[in-house]
């Protein structure tokens, strides 16, 4: 279980994130939404240990800023927002270096053959030996989610389960990536491993997520399941927008939702 | 056209994208080119001096038949063109690995220890030791020797090379543009205040100081392979344990902290490395420029950016093109001698200005 107890960040003077308790248990989907500039990513970030943070982070009963970088890696990995990279490696290549720190936890030997079933399982079949700066946006996307992939491949290591945090894992992907990817995410957990999410959508969110954390400028605003959580109030509250859950456009209206996926 | 070739005689077939294969490849032959580089200097010269002859007597233990000529060529082949061999090596691999390690630092293709004013540093602080040695620095040059110039040189890399490094990184994104110009800043300083310690310098000095800034191997003895090997041996030694740490940091610092890097002891470790390396390189043999950018890049197109590959084959070619260059600035104009400085800038300046002009591998500026 990752939890975090009153947690506060400030970059440069300005709070960006005001204590906020969060936790993410193995076995499910924690997804985090709000409005932009609302701290998801900054909270993600202090969860990651990038930023410095008052308050607390154990990671399965252990204080985050104790541990070493190559601790942090066995028990977590981090899909960024978007990567650049500043020199020419295959998609191959930078598969691989999901493998460079931690321990991916397959059996000794099939490390080798790990970048491949990585990217078959995020739909690059093929795409082993292209150039990644090559790629489209949603392409790298998803080579970036097969190198975290490859970093924590058993969701279950030694008995304690890892975490994928992702930062907007969707956000440049056609929908049926999107759905590719949120299935990848549940499959994690399903096999023992717990998923913090950064998500926009709130449609996906209601069918992927165990539990919301709404972030509203820097603070929990609510937390809890989708039914729960997504409610009118909320939503126009966090986001101010006056929109309605549960509600069918006119009858000639086309719509189409993720839940319909067959 | 290069590539597939070389593939093709690897002959084994390898994960698509995977280049390691390749690459192992290509530092074998490598080998071989410094081991015919390394031959090839050895046994040229203005002189006649048979090295062939001198090793071969050795190797037999036989007594060569002209006494006196014997010595001579002993001699030239010992105390001349083995020491400067062995300089090349060292210097070679130290300026090209450092440029390698510079660039991963810096994520960015165009990081040279001589560009970005690394070798400005260095060099002010060998001409410190060099003009103030009997004088103001006396204390220190008595206590440490020999040792003296290669550490002055040391101290002013690694000054530059952290205030650049202060300068151009914000959040663990180096801006190129930022990187060159506070290079070029850095560098001017440095050459502004070898300028001040040139000014105050006796005629002998200005003659010594004149030759070693264009770059030159031409005053290798085994004295100085003793006194900057070990540094330069014990640098490159370091490296190899970087090498995975940046090709994480290709991916960016926070990235590669996740992946379980260390990524400011990996910094630092880097900086000190080159500094050393380059300190070193520059006390002996004064400004040789293009190396660190010319073989790194090269290699790249060839076998990719592993740097667990990129670092050996670019000691290793750095060597061979280091001897090479010697070569040519020795038979070019003989029996003087052109300052080994002028070669690499010659052959490298419009090579870099090539890099430039292509667009792929060159990250935004």
């Amino acid at each position: 279980m990752i939890e975090a107890r009153d947690v506060s960040v400030a970059i440069g003077g300005k709070r960006i994130v005001t204590n906020v308790d969060f936790a993410a248990r193995p076995g499910e989907i924690a997804a985090i939404v709000g409005p932009n500039g609302s701290g998801k990513t900054t909270f993600l970030k202090a969860l990651s240990g990038d930023l410095p943070f008052s308050g607390t982070v154990d990671i399965n009963g252990r204080d985050l800023s104790v541990m070493k970088p190559v601790e942090a890696a066995t028990a977590r990995a981090v899909l960024p927002q978007a990567t650049t990279l500043s020199f020419p490696f295959t998609v191959r290549e930078v598969v691989r270096l999901g493998l460079v720190g931690g321990r991916s936890g397959v059996l000794p030997g099939e490390d080798d053959r790990l970048p491949e079933r990585a990217l078959a399982r995020v739909d690059l079949d093929g795409f082993a030996g292209r150039f990644y700066q090559e790629l489209s946006g949603g392409e790298q996307q998803r080579v970036q989610l097969a190198r975290v992939l490859c970093q924590v491949w058993a969701p279950v290591l030694d008995g304690k389960p890892r975490y994928l945090f992702l930062d907007e894992p969707v956000s440049s992907l056609d929908i049926k990536h999107q759905l590719i990817i949120m299935n990848i995410a549940r499959d994690f957990a399903r096999r023992g491993g717990g998923v913090i999410a950064i998500l926009h959508d709130l449609n996906l969110t209601a069918m992927y997520a165990d539990r919301i954390f709404v972030m509203h400028r820097g603070r929990l605003a609510a937390d809890g399941s989708p039914q729960e959580v997504l409610s009118d109030d909320l939503i126009e509250k966090v986001f101010d927008c006056r929109l309605r859950v549960g509600v069918l456009p006119a009858a000639n209206m086309p719509f189409v939702l993720p839940q319909s996926a067959a | 056209m290069v590539d597939q070739s070389i593939a093709g005689v690897a002959g084994k077939v390898a994960a698509e994208g995977d280049r390691s294969g390749r690459a192992r490849l290509v530092i074998l032959l490598l080998c071989v080119v410094l081991a015919l580089s390394m031959f090839l200097s050895l046994t040229s010269g203005a002189s006649d001096a048979s090295a062939v002859g001198v090793i071969r007597d050795w190797l037999t233990g036989t007594v060569p038949r002209d006494a006196a000529l014997g010595a001579r060529d002993r001699l030239i082949v010992y105390d001349i063109r083995m020491p400067r061999v062995l300089l090349g090596v060292l210097i070679g691999a130290a300026l090209a690995v450092s440029g390698a390690v510079m660039q991963g630092l810096f994520r960015n293709p165009l990081a040279d220890p001589g560009l970005i004013g690394v070798s400005a540093g260095s060099s002010l602080g060998a001409v410190a030791v060099i003009v103030l040695g009997t004088t103001w620095l006396a204390p220190l040059t008595l206590a440490l020797g020999s040792l003296a110039l290669p550490l002055a040189a040391f101290c002013g890399g690694l000054a530059v090379t952290l205030v650049l490094y202060r300068v151009a990184t914000r959040q663990g994104r180096t801006s190129v543009a930022t990187m060159l110009l506070a290079g070029i800043a850095l560098a001017a300083l440095a050459m502004a205040l070898t300028g001040i310690l040139i000014f105050m310098a006796d005629d002998r000095q200005l003659r010594d100081l004149t030759f070693w800034q264009l770059g030159s191997l031409g005053g290798a003895t085994w004295p100085k392979i003793a006194s900057i090997g070990p540094i330069i041996v014990l640098a490159l030694a370091a490296m190899p344990f970087l090498a995975r740490g940046l090709n994480a940091l290709a991916l960016g610092e926070a990235t590669a902290g996740h992946l379980g890097i260390p990524v400011q002891r990996l910094k630092y470790t880097a900086i000190v490395g080159v500094s050393a390396a380059v300190g070193a390189s520059v006390a002996v043999s004064g400004g040789i420029g293009f190396v660190g950018i010319v073989v790194p890049h090269l290699l790249r197109l060839l076998i990719g950016p592993d740097n667990r590959y990129l670092l050996p084959a670019s000691a290793l070619l750095g060597a061979s093109m280091l001897l090479l260059a010697d070569a040519v600035a020795r038979v070019i104009v003989a029996p003087a001698e052109l300052p080994i400085g002028i070669v690499t800038a010659i052959a490298g300046a419009p090579f870099f200005l090539w890099i430039l002009l292509r667009k792929r591998g060159v990250v935004d500026l």
